[in-house]
């Protein structure tokens, strides 16, 4: 490696470059900070993300440590309670069975975020595995993965799911995230194929490349931290995704099925109070759509979060 | 496909005749980067009858090919130890899909590119590797050459690592010793790149291609994205480099001044093909193909006492999906017109040949070019040139 | 060339002091900071700079084309000795087309993808003038074969992305001169298209100058382009005017030194130099620029005085040059060691008798 010792300035006239040196001086002005400062600073802008980080974070507390305190309440009923009104232990209530709802909410909480982070990996996972194939390889490689991504997508996606969880076991949480997931990486796929594939001929990219970097390193240090933008969004998407289709299997009752608490079997057994005590389906409504809400907005203070080029607002 | 191998042998008149001295090349490959290398007029690298074609595809599966855009279409050229090749040419001339293919960024459809006299195209990737220490390239864009999510010193000090140099240390010295070369502070190391000006940037990528102290640099319109006054910083430091480290420069760029100033031999491409190829001197004194007087007439002079008559090109430059017929510039061709539309300029592709020493051009008419052709070339044109040449009468 | 402005004689367009600053979150930046100039009838203006010097700003300021965070905040843009502020946004939209006419950089983005060219430049005939659309039509194609795109009743029908850049930049031209504008605005019309293709669109923005009798102002940082057609030449930088005056004296007798640092930055045909001149640094962060001289921390002159606004002075009639530099390019009598009280005094002065 002795080549590329640096050669010596000594004896070389560099008074023009001295000159060139000056003009680099505003850039101290701005203080050295690493890539990941830089990120939380940017994240910070986003006023949106940060609430939405916030009340995600408030769901996860209540959905990891209620549960765990109160064991098995969740599903225990106790006939004396039907129906009661709230009191200090069940802020929300009592339902039809005598269930503390509050805490129904909270274990249904639980396995919904469970089910959508699960999710969620196999479909970045699998989605990224194929997208970064197809986008970096492209020529045949790519059409026939694409044209396999076609298949999956024409196909009726709740029907397949249906399929699989009835073959596999009804009720069963981890069946439930490998049916959402081996169906919902199509897009994540799409997206990172198309992400790969124009950061393939970026100028940074072929710079790599004719300093002999090799193919890993093309993939791994330039190319997907580039594609972390499509990458989160596809993210994001997936964990409202899959919170949304679990809520809808649960519902139709090939979810995760009573006396297990998900909020699409609370929703399903409220239904019929639609008009009695349209509260109670206001419970599971309000933490389905924060947990989808929160999703997307944290997905797009993440990705703006991870790129560079955006600005930061000075003080 | 082409008759260029004719061109190939002309080619020899011009080369010098250490070129296929191994041992020369051999022994001088290892110069300590203080030292300059002479140019004396050996070859470093040879491009021999490249090809480059990029086929467009449909059908089903995409895999039928429909036709394909010649880009680069039979190009044959020494590149001399020391020296500064330009090549000039308008988008989609090619000219930047040639410096990629000798590269090896993209693969060729045919042809050979040797850099010291090893063949670049039958190596291995590990061979391979080891040749991209000789040779790198500096591109146009400054904002799109730079990982953004990469410091300075992890771009500049990518090389190295890739080739092993794995000591931190030694490596942060080293770039800091080429953030110095450059005329970047070397307190930089750790700013990212968004950080810098155009001008900055485009010196981190130069400091990033030397990090390998390559004896070739392919620069791709290396100033064409920066401003005006910052261009001439540019320019000076790439002059700079090359007499320090004895650097080998294929300067592609469309502008014609810039070209002119840092060459010292100049090749014109037209759709694909190099249609002149000469002393930068003798060039732009004494084009010797239609092409490059047309080139040279259309460039707006910076004093207005010498606004004059210019020799207008009528219409665009054709598809090179379907590159016209014998001479590819036919269509265009003042010349052509002038001598009475000649049969064999449709006919017949003219070859590269040697028409002084030190001077060739793809033309059958060239002895026709005088000054007083192109005067009257430029006198008969019409006040409101013609975006098409007119259909043929 | 005269440069005496007769007291009765309204010029065609006249921008006094105007002032264009952008409101952003980081700060104001001021793209255009107090510029003067005028353009007379069948003039060719250049104005020159680098980018972010603010003569796009300029040229969009005259049509009222600025958009937020931006505003026009101070001066005067006067056509025909009317000012152009004061119009309503019916009046102005009279104006734009109509007197004056704008072309575009990258004439893709400025030609509507879904409309033929005919029907785009029929289209703008129609907006202002009481014609038939039949009549309108003839006068597209009319149009079209004046700009030299040969059988122009089949391009007509085409749409711009089945033409060339080159074509695509004629038509422009075609639309913007389809309503006898008195200026036309080209904002580096030739800045994306290739050298001999550029020679064209220039020919054909010469003869049809001739032909129409039209004024231009004519925007790019391209000195070759500018020395090729323009009769008096505005130098910019970082939102002001630093040098105005005609096109020969801009190339050969320069008084400012950052249009002397451009001429000699450039490498030129047939330049025999070994080594360009270079103009240090770079062009001032628009949020942070400098007190005094925006360009002293790239001038070779500078002196302790430049710390204080230079003054507007006049080299000779008709050439201005804001510099500390006397007209002789020698340092101000007061000397380089001057106190500021001393050189503000001096500054107040110099800068009443530039004017």
């Amino acid at each position: 490696m002795d080549r590329i010792e640096p050669a010596s300035l000594a004896g070389v006239d560099t008074s023009a470059r001295d000159a060139l040196r000056s003009d680099t001086d505003e850039i101290d002005l701005i203080p050295v900070r690493t890539f990941w400062q830089l990120a939380r600073q940017r994240f910070m802008q986003h006023r949106l993300a940060v609430i939405a980080l916030f009340v995600l974070a408030i769901l996860l507390v209540m959905a990891t440590v209620i549960p765990l305190a109160t064991g098995i309440q969740y599903r225990l009923s106790d006939l004396r309670l039907i129906n009661d009104g709230p009191s200090l232990t069940a802020p929300l209530g009592y339902d039809e069975v005598g269930t503390n709802i509050f805490i129904r909410l909270a274990k249904g909480t639980q396995s919904s975020l469970i089910i959508g982070g699960a999710a969620v990996l196999i479909i970045v996972g699998i989605g990224t595995f194929v997208g970064a194939i197809s986008g970096y390889a492209g020529g045949w490689i790519d059409n026939v993965l694409m044209r396999m991504v076609d298949v999956v997508l024409s196909l009726p996606v709740l029907f397949i799911i249906l399929m699989i969880v009835s073959f596999f076991g009804v009720g069963d949480i981890r069946v439930v995230i490998i049916a959402i997931g081996i169906t919902g990486w199509t897009l994540a796929a799409r997206l990172i194929r198309a992400e790969f594939l124009t950061l393939r001929e970026a100028d940074f990219v072929q710079a790599a490349r004719a300093l002999g970097a090799g193919h890993r390193r093309i993939i791994l240090r330039h190319i997907l931290p580039s594609a972390m933008a499509p990458l989160v969004v596809a993210a994001a998407l997936g964990v409202a995704d899959s919170v949304v289709t679990e809520a809808a299997l649960s519902f139709l009752g090939y979810g995760i099925s009573p006396p297990d608490a998900s909020l699409g079997n609370m929703l399903n057994k409220v239904r019929i109070y639609f008009f009695s005590a349209p509260e109670r389906i206001l419970y599971p409504s309000v933490v389905l759509v924060l947990i989808v809400l929160c999703a997307s907005f944290l997905g797009d203070g993440i990705r703006d979060a991870l790129d560079p080029r955006q600005r930061i607002a000075s003080k | 496909m082409t008759t260029d191998s004719e061109a190939n042998t002309m080619d020899d008149a011009s080369r010098a005749p250490g070129a296929t001295d191994v041992g020369t090349s051999a022994a001088t490959g290892s110069v300590d980067g203080n030292g300059a290398r002479p140019s004396d007029g050996e070859t470093l690298v040879r491009v021999q009858d490249l090809v480059k074609h990029f086929p467009i595809r449909g059908g089903l599966l995409g895999v039928s090919k429909l036709g394909a855009v010649r880009a680069v279409d039979g190009v044959s050229f020494d590149v001399r130890r020391g020296e500064t090749l330009g090549l000039v040419g308008e988008s989609g001339c090619g000219k930047t899909t040639l410096g990629k293919v000798i590269l090896r960024l993209i693969p060729a459809t045919s042809g050979e590119v040797y850099i010291k006299d090893r063949a670049m195209f039958k190596q291995s990737g590990n061979q391979m590797k080891a040749i991209r220490e000789d040779m790198q390239v500096v591109f146009q864009d400054p904002y799109a050459s730079l990982n953004p999510r990469m410091t300075v010193g992890e771009i500049v000090g990518e090389g190295p690592l890739v080739h092993g140099l794995s000591n931190r240390k030694k490596r942060e010295a080293l770039v800091r010793e080429l953030l110095g070369r450059v005329g970047l502070n070397q307190s930089h190391i750790h700013r990212y790149p968004h950080e810098f000006s155009g001008g900055q940037r485009q010196r981190i990528g130069i400091a990033r291609a030397l990090a390998l102290n390559p004896e070739f640099v392919v620069c791709d319109e290396p100033v064409s994205a920066l401003d005006v006054s910052i261009q001439s910083q540019v320019l000076n430091l790439l002059d700079d480099l090359q007499k320090e480290l004895g650097l080998t420069y294929l300067f592609i760029a469309h502008n014609l001044a810039v070209v002119e100033h840092i060459s010292d031999r100049v090749g014109v491409m037209y759709l694909g093909k190099i249609v002149e190829l000469a002393d930068v001197d003798t060039l732009y004194r004494d084009p010797r193909h239609p092409y490059t007087v047309a080139l040279l007439s259309a460039v707006p002079e910076t004093d207005p006492r010498r606004r004059r008559k210019r020799l207008v090109l009528r219409g665009d430059v054709p598809s090179p999906v379907n590159p016209p017929s014998g001479c590819r510039f036919h269509t265009r061709c003042w010349l052509r017109e002038q001598l009475g539309n000649p049969e064999n300029c449709v006919t017949e592709e003219p070859p590269l040949r040697v028409l002084a020493p030190g001077q060739q051009a793809a033309c059958h008419w060239a002895e026709k070019i005088s000054p007083e052709a192109i005067q009257s070339a430029a006198d008969r044109q019409p006040t409101v040139a013609t975006a098409e040449p007119a259909p043929a009468a | 060339m005269t440069n005496a402005v007769d007291a009765g004689d309204v010029g065609l367009l006249e921008l006094r002091d105007l002032k264009t600053h952008f409101f952003t979150q980081d700060g104001t930046v001021r793209a255009v900071d107090g510029v003067t100039f005028e353009i007379r009838d069948g003039q060719t203006l250049g104005v020159v700079g680098e980018s972010g010097c603010g003569k796009s700003i300029t040229a969009m300021s005259v049509l009222r084309l600025i958009e937020r965070p931006g505003r026009i905040i101070g001066g005067e843009v006067l056509l025909r000795g009317k000012n152009v502020l004061n119009y309503s946004d019916q009046e102005m939209r009279d104006v734009r087309g109509n007197q004056i006419s704008m072309i575009f950089q990258e004439p893709m983005t400025s030609l509507n993808p879904v409309y033929t060219c005919g029907d785009q430049i029929a289209e703008a005939v129609e907006l202002h003038e009481a014609i038939s659309r039949r009549e309108a039509w003839g006068r597209a194609i009319e149009m079209l074969a004046q700009v030299g795109i040969p059988e122009p009743a089949r391009r007509a029908k085409q749409y711009p992305h089945q033409m060339s850049g080159g074509m695509r930049q004629r038509v422009m031209i075609a639309m913007a001169l389809s309503t006898n504008p008195e200026l036309l605005i080209a904002d580096e019309p030739t800045t994306a298209l290739d050298v001999t293709i550029q020679a064209q669109i220039l020919e054909l923005m010469k003869a049809l100058r001739e032909r129409n009798k039209m004024a231009i102002m004519l925007i790019t940082h391209d000195l070759g382009v500018v020395a090729e057609m323009a009769d008096e030449v505005v130098v910019m930088y970082s939102g002001k005017v630093f040098e105005r005056a005609d096109a020969l004296t801009i190339f050969e007798q320069p008084h400012n030194p950052y249009t002397r640092g451009l001429l000699a930055s450039i490498p030129r045909l047939g330049d025999k130099r070994e080594r360009l001149e270079v103009i240090r640094g770079v062009v001032p962060n628009p949020l942070n620029l400098p007190t005094g001289c925006l360009f002293k921390r790239r001038c070779p002159y500078a002196m302790p005085v430049c710390d204080t606004p230079p003054p507007v002075r006049q080299v000779k009639a008709g050439h201005i040059s804001r510099c500390w530099l006397t007209p002789e390019s020698e340092p101000p009598s007061i000397g380089a060691d001057a106190p500021p009280e001393v050189a503000e005094a001096a500054a107040q002065e110099l800068t009443v008798a530039g004017r």
